[in-house]
């Protein structure tokens, strides 16, 4: 059973909460307009690519996902700039976002909550991404990402390992009628959750929460597999290549609905 | 049963209770046990005695009568049998195993019960099968009976409706309960049953540990219950959708807490239970239905035997007697009815009251809508869970507990999330010879498949938002990581701040979708108001979306599915041919043009659907509707017990010779198997030392 105030659910930017922010948050509220139009689109961004796992509260799920309410090293903004990018030990990459999106995320970041670091200029962000690698192009799930042979593997390993609660259907769906319904993990609604996200995100969130009971028991391959078996259900194509258990490579995948 | 209806059942062999009135005197006595010992003793039959009588003719005699070979019923049967009773099982049904034979198998006791300790030493169980390392830490198994008895009468631990379960529970039955957890484990071992790795804890039994393991058998090339070893076939994973006579419901992968080649549920429970059982001699007469006990006097005196109805089962194509999957050990009987004398006990395990929509009225009058059934109507029949034990025992003076409790727990009454069948919380497939009772297995959709549809009443009108529908209210949750194991430890028990009103809103999770399936529509005639069937509505584009196989074995033409080309045939062809629709759905071919209206408009104004749930148009031919299915699987409240499992009186004394346990039994709110285990074993060491009469 998830805990409670975890949410795969995609969060939806309300009317309601941007408006008890600003009035809350009297500095940033009190700030420019082009601010608070950043920090709005910080806050976006955050809701799309990083309240899975740090919580729309900030206050992430410690020890697996920091919070970030209250977190003094948020302090180092060229860190965040790195981290963002690059990933870092449980963080995916996310090496699609523009130098403005990740301005945005790092002065969310500094100044939601009860957080109140200073404002961080573009030119800083962009400063501290000089020199880090690109690492290649953006293709999607429907360009042939995995293979058959993968996703065979990934058959027997969700079988053993996720089947139980989300049943054999990959519909969220338990055989077991005792337990409770769980999101599903193919087909329309698995790319409704997570359309926009890569694969590294999905990567690291199953191998940090998943299976619920003892998070990390399957081998790297073997969390890469079970992608492809899920993929495979939705009927993504195969390739000639079988996805890498490596986030960063994974982050240059995309979920996305049916092109 | 099926109330104010008028047209016939359809043809879709639903068993007719008229049936049983087929008399078939067969002079026949007592079939030898095996090794050949007859464990009954048969005598000449004379006519039917009032029950109280002390002079009835009795038609069988034997040490210990257990009415029901459940969960409960079974154990006591062995453990009776164990300490060298005659043991005499009453069945209402044709095979052994009652509901646990349907079960997940997950069997939660604790208290420092031998597979918390073995997981806690890390080794692998006795035959060496397992291979998988622990799943929970040391710190999750290190559990006592005092932890166990604390756990479960905290007062202050809430579930998400906001209810404190525990508080109400006897205390004399959980203490017992409780100390008798680590002996029921090792009984249950002892008679064939392997036990996965410990991970969590079910339902009911308690918060501080992990104290739920479920039961496998390794796939082999033969079903050898003393080698532990099932074919796949018998397994019912050799085809995905066909099982077995010896599996109703298909076994389940269970590599991840044992070992590759594992498979689990309640078949590895139950059939390793009643092997065990007939090896040592317990004897079963099946088809047969527990009426009526015999009392000295009708409030006094000694328990001296039961009356039992003949109860037979055809099997739905064939019309054949059915036959149980093993038979050594069966006393073959079809008199009418038939009265066994019990020298020493009788036990009382014939299941609950959520087949008895009679009796179900007492809670949720609403209920008493008997288009909703119990779980497992295949398998078990139209007489499980007939409140027979409550029926019987309130006729010679016993008192009820707990009778609040059927309130709480969350699978008591719930949506369940597999349409297009009647028997929507079992999971069965073609291969068990009950399949055709129930004619298709359904479509599970789980609760995200709730989004993809509209449901509609019995007049074709939306009643509720749709995706929260099915959302089925939490389980008893401490404050901070709630304690649930694998969470960590950090809570307090019996403390007001578990219950304080803060916490309750923060961690309330209740919609009352099934409050609003039940209501009364422009349908519901007097006197009783029949809130009639429910249907998901949905066009070929959210098959597209979804997947859903809408063929057979999943749906079939059983009344519970139904396709047309448009909206208003599809409503035509529902009332026609549903069993409980008992007026026309008029609104439906309006609800569903409202509902497109919406769509377009992205907003729902009736039921707010949640704003990033999707909705589609109902548009697409052809249209569908699968039946929801209201389930009232477990029921909570039941004959009043002390913690030897004696049934008590209404003036706080015991009933001499009567026992009773699982979910006969009330003020114990813990749900499933760890439950009626531990009542049987207790009632059947207890029932084996009585002194014979």
């Amino acid at each position: 059973m998830p805990k409670s105030g975890r949410k795969t659910r995609r969060p939806t930017p309300a009317a309601g909460v941007l408006g008890a922010w600003l009035l809350i948050a009297p500095a940033a509220a009190a700030g420019q307009a082009d601010t608070t139009a950043g920090f709005e689109r910080g806050q976006e961004l955050y809701e799309a690519h990083c309240a899975l796992c740090h919580q729309e509260s900030g206050q992430g799920d410690p020890p697996t996902f920091p919070a970030l309410n209250g977190n003094d090293r948020l302090e180092d903004s060229a860190r965040i700039v790195r981290n963002i990018y690059r990933g870092a030990g449980t963080m995916p990459p996310f090496p699609d976002l523009e130098v403005e999106d990740i301005a945005a995320l790092v002065q969310y970041v500094r100044g939601a909550w009860e957080n109140d670091f200073p404002e961080v200029a573009a030119e800083e962000v962009a400063a501290a991404l000089d020199g880090l690698d690109e690492t290649g192009g953006r293709v999607s799930v429907w360009d042939g990402v995995f293979t058959q042979a993968q996703a065979d593997r990934g058959q027997t390993a969700y079988t053993g390992a996720c089947g139980i609660c989300h049943g054999r259907r990959l519909n969220g769906a338990p055989d077991d009628p005792d337990m409770r319904s769980t999101p599903p993990l193919a087909r329309a609604g698995f790319l409704r959750e997570w359309d926009g996200r890569s694969l590294a995100t999905l990567y690291e969130y199953m191998r940090a929460t998943m299976p619920e009971d003892n998070p990390g028991s399957l081998t790297d391959p073997e969390y890469v597999d079970v992608i492809a078996y899920m993929l495979s259900v939705g009927g993504m194509p195969t390739g000639p290549d079988a996805l890498p258990p490596d986030p960063p490579r994974l982050s240059r995948i995309a979920i996305e609905q049916r092109p | 049963m099926a109330g104010k209806r008028d047209k016939k059942p359809n043809d879709t062999g639903f068993e007719d209770r008229k049936r049983v009135s087929r008399r078939d005197f067969v002079k026949k006595g007592a079939v030898a046990g095996l090794g050949g010992a007859a464990l009954l003793e048969p005598s000449a039959r004379a006519q039917a005695a009032p029950q109280g009588s002390g002079d009835v003719a009795w038609d069988y005699e034997v040490d210990v009568v257990i009415a029901g070979g459940g969960c409960a019923g079974l154990t006591a049967a062995i453990r009776a049998r164990d300490l060298g009773a005659t043991v005499l099982v009453v069945d209402q049904n044709f095979d052994v195993g009652g509901r646990m034979l349907h079960s997940g198998s997950f069997v939660s006791l604790g208290g420092g019960d031998p597979v918390q300790r073995r997981d806690m030493s890390g080794e692998s169980d006795r035959e060496g099968f397992i291979t998988v390392d622990p799943v929970e830490d040391r710190e999750e198994l290190d559990d006592s009976v005092d932890l166990l008895f604390t756990d479960l009468t905290d007062w202050s631990v809430l579930d998400r409706k906001a209810q404190g379960p525990y508080r109400y529970n006897e205390r004399e039955l959980v203490r017992a309960w409780a100390e008798n957890c680590p002996a029921t484990r090792q009984f249950l071992t002892d008679n064939y049953v392997r036990f996965a790795r410990v991970n969590g804890t079910h339902g009911g039994g308690g918060l501080s540990r992990a104290r739920g393991a479920r039961c496998f058998l390794m796939l082999g090339d033969r079903t050898d219950m003393k080698a532990g070893t099932i074919t796949a076939e018998d397994a019912g994973v050799a085809d995905p959708e066909r099982t077995s006579a010896f599996a109703p419901v298909q076994m389940t992968n269970m590599s991840r807490f044992v070992a590759p080649g594992a498979v689990g549920n309640g078949v590895a429970l139950a059939r390793p239970l009643e092997f065990s059982a007939r090896e040592k001699g317990v004897e079963f007469m099946l088809h047969r239905s527990f009426e009526e006990l015999v009392r000295e006097q009708p409030f006094s005196g000694r328990i001296l035997g039961i009356r039992a109805r003949y109860s037979p089962r055809f099997h739905p194509e064939t019309g054949e007697l059915m036959r149980s999957y093993w038979q050594n050990g069966n006393v073959e009987e079809r008199r009418e009815t038939v009265n066994i004398r019990a020298r020493k006990a009788v036990i009382l395990a014939s299941g609950g009251h959520a087949g008895n929509p009679q009796v179900r009225s007492m809670f949720y009058p609403a209920m008493r809508e008997p288009a909703f059934p119990t779980s497992g109507l295949a398998l078990q029949g139209r007489q499980s869970q007939d409140a027979s034990a409550l029926i019987a025992g309130l006729r010679v003076g016993a008192n009820l507990a707990g009778m609040q409790q059927n309130l709480s727990y969350s699978t008591t009454f719930h949506i369940s999330t597999r349409l297009g069948t009647r028997d929507a919380y079992t999971t069965m497939m073609p291969g068990h010879p009950t399949f055709g009772f129930r004619g298709s297995a359904g479509v599970n959709v789980g609760n995200a498949g709730f989004e993809e549809f509209i449901a509609v009443n019995q007049v074709g009108q939306r009643f509720f938002n749709e995706v929260r529908l099915p959302l089925r209210p939490g389980l008893n949750a401490y404050p901070g990581d709630g304690g649930a194991p694998g969470q960590g430890l950090e809570h307090k028990p019996l403390d007001w701040r578990n219950c304080r009103k803060e916490w309750v809103q923060e961690m309330y999770g209740h919609d009352h979708g099934l409050d609003a399936a039940l209501a009364m529509n422009e349908g519901s005639e007097p006197p009783d108001y029949y809130s009639g069937p429910l249907w998901a509505i949905f066009d070929q584009e959210a098959v597209e979306r979804t997947g859903w196989e809408l063929r057979y074995p999943y749906v079939a033409d059983n009344g519970y599915f139904f396709q047309a080309d448009t909206i208003e045939e599809l409503a035509d062809k529902i009332a026609a041919d549903h069993e409980f629709q008992r007026v026309p759905l008029k609104y439906l071919a309006e609800t569903v043009a409202t509902w497109n209206g919406y769509v377009d408009a992205g907003a729902d104004p009736e039921f707010e659907r949640e704003v990033d749930a999707p909705m589609n148009h109902i548009a697409a031919p052809p249209f569908y509707a699968l039946s929801i299915m209201v389930i009232w699987h477990d029921s909570y409240g039941g004959l009043r017990v002390n913690g030897r499992q004696q049934v008590v009186d209404m003036q706080g004394e015991v009933i001499p010779g009567l026992y009773a346990g699982g979910e006969a039994v009330g003020g114990f709110n813990k749900h499933g198997l760890g439950k009626g285990h531990v009542h049987g074993y207790i009632a059947g060491t207890r029932a084996a030392e009585e002194p014979s009469a």
